[in-house]
């Protein structure tokens, strides 16, 4: 069971498909992650399990690759002693948690963007770029850029949980390049095919963020560095060069554009 | 239980020898945290050097003797002030150096220190107004102590 723990979580479940289904039902959703390399103990450590639920999980992973034997379950050594579900992040955290809000409205819109999108019209050009801008300006360089290059620093960047984060927003650019590219050749169906991928990707990616990573993050971090990362993002937040709110005015409007289609 | 009981942050409590043992207590002199005087809310400039940029705690006076480890575990590496949120006079005077701490001395955090005692929320509630009137954000963290020196409650306030 031993060399389970420091097995990729892919790896593993690909071995044992039986897994995926168990981890889901301790809401740990690894099958479709898009990189998986996080090894298993690591996993266990990450998410806010109580101990029993840690032993139970851990049973039935047990279970799972060694059907039929009794099997003595491991203690992981806890990093951290984590924090029940309910708790209230550090501020620097809230904002990014906050920010993810305005993206996952975005995200929610995407497939009545797809339906409506008519590149015959200027109208339907237009909402592509302003999407497209949306992703560039808020969710990209507003957003993903607090998280590269001043929160990611705090903590170990080759660690597979951060690793798995920068791939996310590396595949999450090519996509909005695709639709770019796709926009250029007027091909409808690549726009609403790299859409609907980037809304996929981005759905699980704030997903592990909220859910994992963030919570994990914010027990670590000491009264010192919560407030350091508060001014480096206030300071990020003054530099950026536009407001943020223009995007929120585009989801507000679009919300009601589409509420009034449906009508 | 009598009917009326007097207000519950001055009821008198005994608890002393009610684990009896000291066997996790360290021997030897433990050394002083404290890297600044004054401290006392009145008596201190929110703009001393040692306010600038600095993470502060602002303690109820009773904290300290109630936290068996104040020392290592809050002070150690933070500036500080204390204040009575029940006894002492002229708070309007705490309001606006709570605000020059956030606004002047641009401290990174603040940590606030109160008793269980309803009237040391009192505290809490003089740096959410300073906060409201300041320009600049700072994040603040509340930390609730219990009467025999337990932690009951450690969260970052709006
Ligand atoms: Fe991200
Ligand atoms: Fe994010």
């Amino acid at each position: 069971m031993n060399e389970y723990l420091n097995r990729g979580i892919k790896e593993i479940i690909t071995e044992f498909p039986e897994i995926d289904g168990i981890l889901n039902d301790y809401e740990i959703s690894c099958g479709p992650c898009s990189v998986g390399t996080c090894l298993l103990k690591d996993i266990v450590t990450i998410h806010r399990l109580t101990k029993d639920q840690e032993q139970e999980l851990m049973a039935r992973i047990a279970k799972a690759i060694h059907p039929g034997k009794d099997i003595k379950i491991p203690e992981i050594e806890k990093r951290t002693e984590v924090k029940p579900k309910e708790f209230r992040y550090a501020p620097p955290i809230k904002k990014l948690v906050d920010e993810h809000v305005l993206i996952k409205r975005w995200i929610g819109l995407i497939p009545q963007v797809v339906d409506y999108c008519d590149l015959k019209t200027e109208e339907g050009r237009q909402l592509i770029l302003d999407g497209v801008d949306l992703i560039r300006s808020y969710a990209d360089k507003f957003h993903h850029a607090k998280e590269e290059d001043i929160l990611f620093k705090y903590f170990d960047e080759n660690s597979d949980i951060i690793k798995v984060m920068y791939e996310d927003h590396t595949r999450a650019r090519g996509y909005v390049k695709a639709v770019l590219d796709a926009l250029d050749k007027g091909d409808e169906t690549a726009i609403s095919e790299n859409l609907m991928a980037y809304r996929e990707l981005l759905t699980e990616h704030i997903k592990k963020e909220d859910e994992i990573l963030y919570p994990w993050m914010d027990n670590n971090l000491s009264t010192i560095q919560v407030g350091k990362l508060y001014s480096q993002f206030t300071k990020a937040d003054k530099e950026i060069g536009f407001s943020p709110e223009k995007y929120e005015r585009f989801i507000i409007n679009l919300e009601e554009k589409f509420k009034q289609k449906e009508k | 239980m009598t009917q009326f009981e007097g207000c519950p942050g001055s009821q008198a409590m005994s608890f002393k020898d009610q684990d009896g043992n000291d066997a996790d207590q360290d021997v030897g002199k433990i050394k002083s945290q404290l890297g600044q005087w004054p401290i006392q809310m009145h008596l201190i400039s929110p703009t001393a050097p040692y306010y600038e940029g600095a993470d502060v705690l602002l303690t109820a006076d009773c904290v300290a003797y109630a936290l068996g480890d104040f020392h290592r575990e809050f002070l150690k590496g933070k500036s500080i002030a204390i204040a009575c949120p029940k006894l002492d006079a002229e708070q309007d005077i705490y309001q606006e150096k709570i605000k020059a701490w956030f606004d002047d001395a641009k401290i990174n955090t603040l940590t606030v220190l109160i008793m269980q005692v309803p009237c040391c929320m009192g505290l809490m509630n003089l740096v959410q107004q300073a906060a409201q009137s300041a320009e600049r954000k700072v994040p603040t963290k509340c930390v609730v102590v219990g009467v025999q020196g337990d932690i009951l409650q450690q969260e970052w306030v709006e």
